[in-house]
């Protein structure tokens, strides 16, 4: 098991393409930790970095302590999953997971014996004769997955390993690699685009962004204080609401304006917004804390909207509404909600749960909710990550 | 659900219909282009149709094909234009997928690379057979002056049957093997990277990836490329017309000149007709053995 | 309206005289092409005919011409033939006899020398073509060499007799011996008595043909009786074979006559039996180290004639324009023009021409040449004799066959050849 770090890694493409910068990251042994961010952001090459597939420009990485910028990816004991499987063609499964195995003289015996429970465990022990031409897309990547299985290593590096399967057999895998995880222990840095793997497999996400890790912590610590408004945006489905503001009222401070309405700001939360009085201000509304029924307990505006479009989901219902302005904001509901476009109906907006944004930064000022006020020690708790940051 | 229409067709049907009828003029004429030579070629071979007397008065069945068969040179032309093709083949694909290989590799400059690999490609055969001849002339040529200054004694070239028949391989080669490497290239070019990656976690050398990864990935490519040059290799032509007009003796006879003569200098059509049938039959072999390999990679 | 009408036709005759008045030809990229080509502004601008003159090599001129003579209409109007194809072309029945225009027009045709009426002239009595320049085969040789003080002190101590223009071809062969020399001491050599000119095909063909004659060997009797396995062939194969192992530089079993003529004309070669017109590149500067020391004399025991014609197919477009273009060219003032340039003559009075003579001392010699030279066979399959007879000759040059099995060989192609044409019985 590993224990993985990542000290001001940087990683320049050719004479100044940019992919990694200077991030700081540390993978508790047998963690899992997922990298997420959208395309470009630098998380699949910081995976290769790890295994020693690209080469750190600048940064010690070290696993269980020692520096191995230069230690050969074979000798990392690190095992790769790819996104394409990465298979040997012409080669049987049982060569397949054997191959690597045979490379570091393995006693055959215990080859015989790993693919035997690696197989079992991953019900593929009836397609060990199968070239992977023959194999389905979903066996290749239980195949891909046990070639990295059978060689024990110290920890698993996934390279968007679903991505290529369909809805279904990426909600069965993902349950499956959780399982796995779980029984072995290892440490699991897996890479992908997609936050709902994100926010169900991993104990802790990195999200990064050009470059730069923006946020690290556990899924719905993350979830609850985005660090700034592309955190918020890209988390969920649908994400939070973001709207353009600004800050009004009495002290510049008592109420958000967003052209079309405008929402008071409950007087203990007010504090935290006094430096950014009367400035623009994003502010962050999840599409769960918009109710269009008044509820019994706490502060909300009622609001009243045009329903744009109701999209219906099965378990949940999302009500996209016009505020009036050209301003859509989404609303999750139960259901059993019903409404049609174009009408007219009121909205009761929960003043609590609002989040706040600075406007060009993004950085976040005030969560939503009981959390209350950022920390001031942001920048440490970026680094850190994790719910034991300090209060 | 088959919707049928007026005329009884259902749609599907009347689309089929007309995507045959615009096809259709681009297959007739394909089919014109390629089947009428050949049937005029097997139509010809059949009959006693000389330069001298250009018509089909004469049928005579096999006789065109009993009189190549007898010949006493064609045996040997056969034998001499097997090993031409095999070696020609194996040292171009050798040397091909190296130089392949180390482009593929090269980050800097490939362009320029890629520009001296294919001039010789670009140049007429017959001006590559004339280029060589001068090059390689055993008494005044460059090639014996620059080995003699390193003290090796000059080789006749084209004058030593075993030597004539190597120079005219080499030749072949220096003229053919970029288009080898080119393709190579391209099949390189196309290889996921993936595969690589894992075998390098997995701790493989570079001859294992390329044994284990490069080889069987290429196999598609490789076969395509060796299909392309066996064709081009067995109608080998005028590097031997215009080297070594198949000598000395019969070392360099290789079966498209053979033939050539038949045709021209014997006047013989007919005959003539009747071997580039009989080496259709085996070119046909030798492609369908390897599309039926090529299919079964898939 | 009467006016009206015949500027009418006037205009419509300009016009197709216009129209009809370029001739196409097709001939062989060679220096008496290039004469023809320089002198062509004189006849367009008596004849008005436009000229159009497509050159091509050598190898590629059987098969460009085949398609065209088949077909009723080809595009040629004017073509020219080597007397290899004389035997086919004329047999197929391609060629127009020119009898009644030249007797119409008054042509005279005795100005030809005899040998090459025969060769590329008349066939069986009937004029098909007029002989456009020769090439017949001759012995040339080091001059420089001979009339060296020291060599000739050499040469008669080591053979006893005077070292000269070669007489015989024994006394030619002991020169072929004695120049055969590493001059600088190297321990290679680098002057060959003689340079062979051993490709198969044709090459090797036509220059074998010298040493079957110095044998006093024909192909055939008067009857057509193939005599290639007589002792007098096989005795010129082994020279040929001695030549190639000995005298010649390695690998001239693969030289064609350009590869040979490089050697002697950088100096390496005392001797080389091939075709008349090279002599002029050797006393040309520009593509010869030896000018001004080369000599040429008949190949002792007679050369190979050698020569091509005019003709104008059967399926020539304009015959008459072609017609009137062969006149030209093969007209005295012409003809001398062309001899003047540099070009092989063809008839008699020009190689004794004195405005020839003075711009041109060594036309005599070609007289004397042309004169002593013999026929190859032309018949029907003269193109793929040379072609099965070449091989067997190259076999024997490189020592993959014996000799006497080679020339067994060459008898047995010819003798079946013969009787193909119906020339013998089987």
């Amino acid at each position: 098991m590993a224990n993985i770090v990542l000290e001001g890694v940087t990683k320049v493409y050719g004479q100044d393409i940019l992919a990694v910068d200077n991030i700081d990251l540390e993978i508790r042994e047998g963690e899992f930790m997922v990298l997420l961010g959208p395309s470009g952001c630098g998380k699949s090459t910081t995976l290769r970095m790890i295994a020693g597939l690209e080469e750190v420009t600048s940064g010690n990485l070290k696993i269980n302590g020692e520096i191995v910028n230069d230690v050969d990816p074979a000798d990392r004991d690190l095992a790769v999953v790819f996104q394409n499987y990465a298979l040997y063609p012409h080669m049987t499964v049982e060569r397949n997971l054997a191959f690597g195995l045979k490379l570091r003289k393995t006693p055959q015996e215990v080859i015989d014996r790993r693919i035997r429970d690696t197989t079992t465990m991953l019900g593929i022990d009836n397609l060990l004769d199968r070239r992977p031409s023959e194999l389905s897309g979903g066996q290749q990547q239980r195949v891909a997955l046990g070639r990295a299985l059978v060689r024990d290593p110290e920890a698993f590096l996934l390279d968007e390993p679903l991505s290529n399967l369909d809805a279904k057999l990426r909600a069965a895998m993902r349950t499956e690699l959780i399982k796995i995880h779980r029984m072995l222990g290892k440490t699991v840095v897996h890479v992908t685009h997609d936050q709902v793997e994100a926010m169900t497999m991993g104990e802790r996400i990195c999200i990064m962004r050009e470059g730069r890790i923006i946020q690290v912590g556990p899924p719905l610590d993350v979830y609850r204080h985005p660090a700034d408004s592309f955190v918020a945006g890209f988390l969920a489905s649908p994400p939070m609401n973001l709207l353009e503001g600004k800050l009004a009222g009495h002290h510049g401070v008592n109420e958000v304006d967003l052209s079309a309405i405008s929402l008071p700001v409950p007087r203990h939360r007010r504090a935290p917004l006094r430096r950014h009085a009367g400035s623009e201000v994003v502010v962050g509304i999840r599409p769960e804390d918009v109710h269009t029924e008044e509820p019994a307990e706490g502060v909300h505006r009622r609001v009243d909207i045009t329903v744009v479009a109701v999209e219906v989901l099965g378990p949940e219902v999302i009500l996209v509404a016009d505020l009036g302005s050209g301003q859509e904001i989404s609303v999750r509901q139960g259901p059993t909600f019903e409404a049609v476009a174009g009408a007219r109906i009121p909205l009761y907006i929960d003043l609590e749960q609002i989040h706040f944004f600075e406007a060009g930064s993004g950085l976040a000022i005030l969560h939503g909710g009981a959390s209350g006020p950022v920390r001031p020690e942001l920048g440490s708790y970026l680094k850190e990550g994790g719910p034991e940051a300090p209060a | 659900m088959s919707v049928a229409t007026a005329d009884g067709l259902t749609l599907a049907g009347r689309d089929r219909r007309f995507g045959l009828l615009l096809t259709a003029p681009g297959l007739l004429s394909l089919l014109i282009v390629i089947t009428f030579p050949l049937f005029f070629t097997l139509y010809t071979s059949v009959h006693d149709y000389t330069l001298l007397t250009p018509n089909y008065d004469t049928f005579v069945g096999t006789e065109n094909y009993q009189e190549a068969l007898d010949e006493e040179y064609l045996p040997g032309s056969l034998w001499v234009t097997t090993k031409f093709v095999l070696a020609s083949i194996v040292i171009e694909f050798i040397i091909g997928f190296a130089v392949a290989l180390s482009l593929h590799a090269t980050r800097r400059f490939g362009s320029i690379y890629y520009l001296i690999l294919l001039a010789p490609l670009l140049i007429n055969p017959v001006v590559v057979g004339l280029l060589w001849r001068m090059l390689l002339h055993s008494e005044l040529g460059i090639v014996n002056y620059t080995i003699g200054l390193v003290g090796i004694s000059p080789v006749s070239w084209l004058g030593d049957a075993d030597v004539a028949f190597w120079t005219v391989v080499l030749t072949d080669i220096w003229h053919q093997v970029s288009f080898m490497a080119i393709l190579l290239v391209a099949g390189l070019a196309a290889l996921p990277r993936e595969p690589y990656e894992a075998a390098r976690m997995d701790g493989a050398s570079t001859i294992r990836c390329f044994i284990h990864i490069t080889l069987p990935l290429m196999r598609p490519v490789i076969a395509v490329a060796i299909l392309l040059r066996l064709i081009f290799a067995i109608k080998t032509f005028d590097i031997i017309f215009i080297m070594t007009k198949g000598g000395p003796g019969t070392a360099t006879d290789l079966i498209s000149y053979y033939i050539y003569r038949a045709a021209f200098f014997g006047l013989d059509v007919g005959r003539a007709s009747a071997m580039a049938a009989g080496l259709l039959v085996i070119i046909l072999a030798l492609t369908a053995y390897l599309y039926r390999y090529m299919n079964s990679l898939k | 309206m009467r006016l009206f009408l015949s500027v009418v036709a006037a205009l419509a005759l300009a016009v197709s005289a216009a129209q009809a008045q370029t001739i196409r030809i097709l001939m062989e990229t060679v220096p008496d092409t290039r004469y023809i080509q320089e002198l062509l502004p004189q006849f367009e601008a008596e004849t008005g005919i436009e000229v159009e003159i497509e050159a091509i090599s050598y190898i590629d001129m059987h098969s460009k011409l085949v398609p065209q003579l088949i077909a009723p209409e080809g595009s040629y109007d004017l073509i020219v033939v080597d007397f290899y194809w004389v035997g086919e072309f004329t047999k197929a029945g391609w060629l127009m006899p020119l009898d009644d225009l030249v007797e119409r027009d008054g042509v005279d045709v005795d100005v030809y020398v005899p040998k090459l009426m025969d060769l590329v002239g008349r066939v069986n009595g009937v004029l098909y073509m007029l002989p456009f320049y020769n090439y017949s085969m001759a012995l040339i040789y080091r001059q420089d060499l001979l009339d060296d003080a020291d060599e000739q002190a050499a040469f008669q101590e080591a053979y006893g007799m005077e070292l000269r223009v070669p007489q015989t071809w024994d006394e030619y062969w002991k020169q072929v011996e004695f120049f055969t020399r590493d001059t600088d001491g190297d321990g290679n050599r680098d002057l060959y008595g003689t340079v062979i000119q051993g490709q198969r095909g044709d090459c090797i063909s036509m220059q074998w043909a010298n040493y079957l004659y110095s044998q006093g060997g024909l192909y055939h009797d008067e009857n057509w009786n193939p005599l290639l396995d007589s002792p007098e062939a096989i005795r010129a194969m082994e020279y040929y074979r001695e030549a190639v192992e000995k005298y010649s530089p390695a690998g001239s079993e693969a030289y064609c006559f350009d590869e040979a003529f490089n050697v002697m004309a950088q100096g390496r070669a005392y001797s080389f039996v091939t075709f008349n017109i090279l002599y002029a590149g050797f006393e040309d500067p520009e593509s010869s180290e030896v000018a001004g020391k080369v000599g040429i004399t008949p190949n002792p025991g007679g050369g190979l004639n050698g020569g091509w014609g005019w003709a104008i197919p059967n399926s020539s477009p304009n015959k008459e324009a072609a017609w009137t273009f062969m006149k030209w060219a093969e007209s005295a003032a012409v003809a001398k023009e062309r001899a003047m340039l540099g070009g092989a003559p063809t008839q008699a009075q020009i190689f004794t021409d004195s405005d020839v003579v003075a711009a041109r001392p060594y036309y005599p010699i070609l007289g004397e040449i042309l004169a002593g030279t013999k026929d190859f066979p032309v018949f029907t399959y003269t193109t793929e004799f040379v072609e099965q007879v070449g091989l067997e000759l190259n076999l024997a040059a490189t020592g993959e066959k014996p000799v006497a099995e080679a020339m067994a060989a060459a008898q047995e192609k010819l003798h079946a050849l013969l009787v193909k044409d119906g020339k013998i019985e089987e």
